[in-house]
């Protein structure tokens, strides 16, 4: 008798069990989705957001997840920047109807290729790196952004808005050479545009160059025509070494400025000590010594996770400027989005979205103080860039130093 | 193995199978996931820009290494003029492809003037041009920006006719038009133009030989090519819904290349399952990506080298070029008509019905450079009878034969036929004009069978277009079914029916003969001109032969042929001539011949006993 | 500096490493009629390998001998695996996709074990900073340097193809190879020599390119390899003179029209010359009309 009581007593408890968890599992964890470039020749950039996401989770699980419920990164694509990859993946993302939120892939195209399906199914996404304005407002920037979208990237506007007043009020004959990228084009222009505020007086002149030329003589000999007094690079760092290296075989001597993408690793290996001097308009975050507690915490977490690699860089004590806004962002775009979840107290994308609207004053890595509204979906600010230029430690490494202007 | 391939083949190209596999597919549809729905778009777009490959590399044998070029036509055509003019795919595609089909015409005219190693230059340069102008022709393509905004079925902005198109609207439009194509294009390779397609790759000259217009069938293969690779591209434009000039770099004319090499060049069901899976192994191996460079440079490496018919050489039965239900209908026809009639072996159609032609050549000088291969040779060539032309090598035999084809035209002289002057007439325009020739190598397709060769020479007979071909109007299927009812009497009369239906390459090289003689057949020649078409024979295909040439002389058929065998010429010809560096030393009967000192000094030699 | 000798200098230097690289293809051709259409996956190789090297301590020469030892047995295998089967088996068109679909593995091996990443490339050659005074112009000496070296190269190759046995066996194999064979020159040798060298030439074009650039990826030297097709176009396959010639042309135009048009159509300059080239002159500036029997 006993036997057979506890032997359906069992049998109960395990059905109990059975039937609990998969129920219990599938509506515990929030998920979240994203296609990156986590292979491929830009996986600095996908790879980057995708750590910078999985610290946020790792963190906010360890603090018991959002009411109870843990977070996942339930899809990690991989599209390796190809906008027609991106598409694929995303479309699978967005079939997938457990995932609550979406983080943008590392890159204009890609971005581009993929936001108009994002904003047609309405769940919430923050893009964390793409700079072109149309990401966030498709029609332009008077007209209201995308509902769903969000964005912790640099924008252009920021940058150029920058950089445009630094050069307009200094330099009367500026050289602007940018990458035949949708990131080099919309920035040259809207530097342009800038410096024309800023200076109605000064003269632009705008060359362009394909990713990986090889030698940028042409570009640098046409400014060099045109006796300009300063010049500004709008692009990657592998690229900008070899504009360096035209310029000193040119015997171009003027100021050089790089924009974010320009002034990273890449450039200061390949141009080595011709690199010292070269001013850039960076975000501040990393710049600031000490480092705020927000940000500081960010890279000792990211320490003990991966050590001092090639996102850190090799000095623990002075984590890599460019790792604010290539792990940073990523970082922040997943707070934001689970902050947001968070405060609405659901999943469902109109709380969600809501919820974002009132972002305010939530700490950042790359963003010291994120503020979202209905209008402004781009919490970066260019209170948030600062100004620095090139210096040689005395142990010998090339390290961007902030300048006070 | 063999008994799979034929179950498969059967299954791949039944009607009722494919009928079935399309309405499961059609009404399935709603069933599947929005992901697979759109990555089987991706497959079909995939399929669509394979089979443009398949018509201008597989079939016709000219690489193209820039084919992205023609696909990004299609998509930014059918995309910009969609968004300028507010006009529905149905229209913007058929555009954008008419285009993309234009500017693939044009490109024939510097592409077809070289070759190979050349054109995969070309084609590379002109990939890599058509890239250039999308980055940097911003008020039109958008630059590097891109283009967004096109009417997509996936972001719901696809509206035609004020129906709102969802994805499995649009899954199915494309599904239609991908079948439809697919068909067009068998009923295109079943055709005299498809086979034309072939014996470009295989021999230019063999094509010119039996009326081909070479510079014609190029532009075809572009043409048709573009218009393929540009409808590809214009559904995919409105499948994406986003279009960026690095979508169209090098890296998609690698990719289709890969799925063609991989599905078999010119197997169409073979680049289906192809393009199938190259579609899929991304999404379902995320893995693939990092490798994905060096699984596209192994399959290029050593696909053609290990595995050169791929997947369907693997798995299907070589696909033929003739529609096997008019070749069943067409033989049964010939046998009857054959039966009650009482000429057997004697193919009345190529009887001459008005006068037998004759060739008058006077006083043709030959310079290659500095050397002189003909020198100031005149000769009258009867109407109606077999003249013999001999001499050692290098005498200038091989050379007078193409001048006289028309392969190339005389340094100085004229040529005469039937008493006009075609001295500068090509030999495309020769061979229309009833003077057809074989060559001392036979120069067939290896892959077609005797009777699809032999079929190469109705090409210049028959004469519909490449539009009725694909959609096997009528007219087709008459003048078809006439050719091969034609064919099979030369099958007859040579002697090869039993291996009508072998491919070439298996036959030992007498049967490789007979085949290029019946083409030559089937260009119904006024003139014939062999270039030595006993060399190899046994002496039991030499006997039949020399009945061969005995039947075709009572049938009006002027015959000049090139020999060495001086046994086989005796009691053959009646009348031969003898070459010699390039002036004629005798023109006699061949007693005379033989007899003859000058011709035995050089070339006969004094022992009586002569072996070729 | 002037602008216009800024421009025709820089040119006539990325003009004289297109030159090479035609004369490396040309030496296949020669040999074989066939061309490494992967030679910039070699190039990008050797460029790679020296970095590496040189990266981890080894000096700058060792580093560059190195690389182009590596290059010279990537010839061998080339040619081994992927032309030789080609020309037997597949006809015309396998020996192109076969030496294309090698230079897409090399490629992808290569970003596979050592990532995608620019790698910065050492200064070999001088320095950027190093100019030499001709007639009051500062001219780089990095430029010149480069340009000597090809120049040199490509004028030792012509003397020896001329002036020696080596030579004329090689020049003897391409004229006709079955006769070659059976006056008893070691024809495979000489074919797999003809690929060997081809490899050493364009490696030593990877090098002399990275120097000026700064640093390399894996994705180097496929625009190289087509600005080496149309060298070798312009001035004839098969020639020499006409390499030279035509790569010096096509760098100095490229320049030209950056300078002086945009430096947007610099880019395509190139192709729309090839094209116009093989479409009204295939045999080049210097090349012979291909001139056959039938």
């Amino acid at each position: 008798m006993t036997s057979s009581k506890s032997y359906s007593s069992l049998t109960l408890i395990a059905a109990a069990l059975l039937l609990a968890s998969p129920i219990a599992s599938a509506q515990q964890t929030i998920k979240l989705g994203m296609t990156t470039a986590l292979t491929g020749p830009f996986n600095e950039f996908g790879e980057g957001n995708r750590r910078g996401v999985m610290l946020a989770i790792d963190e906010w699980n360890k603090k018991g997840g959002i009411n109870g419920r843990k977070i996942e990164l339930a899809e990690a694509m991989d599209d390796q920047l190809v906008p027609d990859k991106a598409v694929q993946n995303m479309r699978r993302i967005l079939d997938n109807k457990d995932i609550v939120a979406i983080i943008a892939p590392a890159g204009s195209g890609p971005s581009l290729a993929t936001m108009d399906m994002l904003e047609a199914d309405g769940r919430p996404t923050c893009n964390p790196l793409a700079q072109s304005p149309s990401v966030i407002y498709p029609k332009g920037k008077e007209q209201p952004p995308r509902k769903n979208v969000v964005s912790m990237a640099i924008t252009n506007e920021s940058e150029a808005n920058r950089l445009g007043q630094l050069l307009g009020k200094q330099y009367k004959n500026i050289g602007v050479i940018h990458e035949s990228t949708a990131y080099g084009v919309t920035g040259a222009e809207l530097v342009k545009k800038s410096i024309a505020a800023t200076n109605p007086a000064a003269k632009v002149q705008i060359e362009s160059y394909n990713q990986r030329s090889q030698d940028m003589t042409s570009q640098v000999a046409r400014l060099q025509r045109s006796q300009v007094d300063a010049i500004l690079v709008v692009g990657l760092g592998a690229d900008f070494a070899v504009i360096r290296k035209n310029m000193s075989r040119a015997n171009v001597k003027v100021p050089l400025f790089g924009s974010t993408g320009a002034v990273t690793a890449p450039y200061l290996e390949g141009a080595g000590d011709l690199a010292i001097g070269t001013r850039s308009v960076s975000p501040a975050a990393f710049g600031q010594r000490p480092l705020p507690a927000y940000a500081q915490n960010f890279v000792d977490q990211y320490r003990a996770a991966h050590g001092t690699d090639r996102w850190y860089g090799s000095d623990a004590a002075n984590p890599q400027i460019s790792m604010a806004t290539v792990v940073g962002n990523g970082y922040d775009c997943a707070v934001v989005l689970l902050d947001a979840i968070k405060r609405a107290g659901s999943t469902a994308p109109a709380a969600v979205i809501a919820a974002l609207n009132q972002t305010k004053g939530l700490p950042g890595v790359s963003i010291p103080s994120i503020t979202l509204t209905a209008e402004l979906h781009e919490a970066f600010k260019p209170e948030d860039l600062g100004l620095f230029e090139i210096n040689k430690s005395a142990a010998g490494a090339l390290y961007l130093k902030p300048v006070v202007e | 193995m063999n008994s799979t391939r034929t179950l498969l083949t059967k299954l791949a190209t039944h009607p009722l199978a494919l009928l079935v596999l399309f309405v499961v597919v059609f009404f399935g549809a709603p069933y599947l996931r929005g992901a697979t729905l759109q990555i089987l778009s991706f497959a079909l777009v995939s399929i669509l820009f394979t089979q443009s490959i398949n018509v201008l590399t597989g079939m016709a044998g000219q690489i193209s290494l820039g084919h992205a070029a023609f696909f990004g036509i299609g998509a930014y055509g059918s995309a910009i003029i969609a968004k300028t003019f507010g006009l529905n795919l149905f229209l913007t595609i058929p555009v954008a492809a008419v285009v993309s089909s234009l500017i693939a015409y044009l490109l024939s005219y510097p592409a077809g003037r070289v070759k190979e190693v050349y054109l995969a230059m070309m084609t590379l340069g002109f990939g890599q041009i058509f890239l250039e102008v999308a980055r940097e022709w911003t008020d039109l393509t958008g630059g590097v920006m891109g283009l967004s905004g096109v009417p997509s079925a996936g972001l719901g902005t696809l509206i035609i006719l004020g129906h709102k198109f969802s994805t499995i609207d649009y899954f199915r439009v494309l599904l239609l038009i991908t079948a439809c194509s697919m068909i067009f294009i068998r009923n295109f390779s079943q055709s005299r133009l498809g086979r034309s397609l072939f014996v470009m790759h295989y021999s230019e000259l063999a094509a010119g030989s039996v009326g081909i217009a070479r510079r014609q069938t190029k532009q075809l293969a572009y043409a048709l090519s573009g218009l393929l690779a540009g409808i590809s591209g214009g559904f995919y434009a409105h499948l994406v819904g986003y279009l960026g000039p690095e979508s169209f770099a090098i890296s998609r004319s690698i990719e289709v290349l890969v799925v063609a090499i991989v599905g078999g060049l010119w197997s169409s069901a073979g680049q289906v399952i192809s393009a199938i899976f190259f579609t899929f192994l991304p999404e379902q191996l995320q893995l693939f990506a990092e490798y994905q460079f060096i699984a596209y440079g192994l399959i290029l490496t050593f696909t053609l080298i290990l595995f050169r018919q791929g997947i369907g050489g693997l798995l299907f039965l070589p696909p033929r070029f003739i529609r096997q239900t008019w070749l069943t209908t067409a033989v049964e026809q010939q046998r009857q008509t054959t039966a009650a009639s009482s000429k057997t072996n004697e193919p009345q159609f190529l009887k001459i019905q008005s006068v037998s032609a004759d060739i008058k050549v006077q006083e043709i000088t030959m310079r290659f450079g500095g050397l002189v291969a003909l020198n100031s040779v005149s000769l009258d060539i009867q109407a109606g009878h077999i003249t013999a032309l001999v001499g050692p090598n290098g005498s200038g035999k091989s050379t007078l034969v193409n001048i006289i084809a028309g392969v190339f035209p005389p340094t100085s002289g004229q040529v005469f036929l039937q008493g006009t002057d075609v001295t500068a007439r090509a030999d495309v325009e020769m061979a229309k004009m009833g003077v057809v020739r074989t060559f001392q190598d036979p120069r067939l397709v290896p892959h077609f069978t005797v009777r699809e060769n032999i079929m190469l020479g109705a090409h210049a007979i028959m004469h519909y277009t490449w539009l009725e071909a694909g959609l096997s109007m009528p007219r087709v299927r008459l003048q078809e079914a006439q050719a091969l009812e034609q064919c099979n009497e030369i099958l007859q009369l040579l002697d090869i029916e039993a291996v009508a239906d072998q491919a070439v390459e298996s036959l030992p090289y007498g049967y490789r003969r007979m085949t290029e003689l019946g083409r030559a057949l089937l260009a119904r020649p006024k003139i014939i001109l062999l270039d030595e078409p006993a060399a190899g024979l046994s002496d039991v295909e030499m006997t039949r032969l020399a009945k061969i040439l005995v039947k075709l002389k009572h049938l009006g058929i002027t015959v000049l042929l090139i020999e060495h065998h001086m046994d086989f010429l005796t009691g053959l010809v009646d009348e031969v001539v003898v070459l010699d560096s390039g002036s004629i030393i005798f023109k006699g009967d061949m007693l005379g011949m033989r007899q003859d000192p000058k011709v035995i000094a050089a070339y006969l030699g004094d022992d009586e006993v002569q072996h070729a | 500096m002037d602008f216009f000798l800024s421009l025709v200098i820089a040119g006539a230097c990325v003009g004289s490493v297109y030159a090479l690289v035609a004369v490396g293809l040309n030496l296949t051709f020669w040999t074989t009629k066939t061309l490494n259409f992967g030679q910039g996956a070699v190039m990008m190789l050797c460029a790679i390998s020296t970095a590496l090297l040189t990266a981890q301590g080894i000096s700058n020469g060792i580093g560059v001998i190195a690389g182009v030892a590596i290059v010279a047995l990537v010839g061998v295998i080339v040619e081994r695996i992927a032309v030789r089967p080609a020309l037997k088996t597949a006809g015309s068109m396998g020996w192109v996709i076969a030496t294309l679909g090698f230079g897409i593995l090399l490629q992808g091996i290569t970003s596979k074990f050592f990532g995608s990443q620019a790698i910065p490339f050492p200064e070999v050659l001088f320095t950027v900073q190093d100019v030499i005074d001709i007639g009051g112009q500062n001219i780089s000496l990095q430029y010149v340097s480069i340009f000597v070296v090809s120049i040199l190269i490509i004028v030792v190759l012509e003397g020896l193809t001329r002036y020696t046995v080596l030579g004329t066996a090689i020049r003897g194999t391409a004229q006709d190879m079955e006769l070659a064979i059976v006056q008893g020159l070691p024809v495979n040798l000489i074919v797999s020599g003809s690929f060997v060298l081809s490899s050493i030439l364009a490696g030593i074009a990877g090098i002399l390119t990275a120097q000026i650039s700064g640093t390399v990826d894996p994705a180097f030297g496929f625009e190289l390899v087509l600005m080496g097709f149309v060298a070798a176009v312009l001035g004839g396959m098969g020639s020499s003179a006409g390499a030279l010639i035509g790569g010096i042309i096509v760098g100095i135009i490229g320049k030209l029209v950056g300078g002086y048009i945009s430096t947007a159509a610099e880019h395509g300059i190139a192709f729309a010359l090839l094209i116009a080239m093989l479409a009204l002159r295939p045999e080049g500036f210097f090349g012979r009309a291909e001139v056959s029997k039938a």
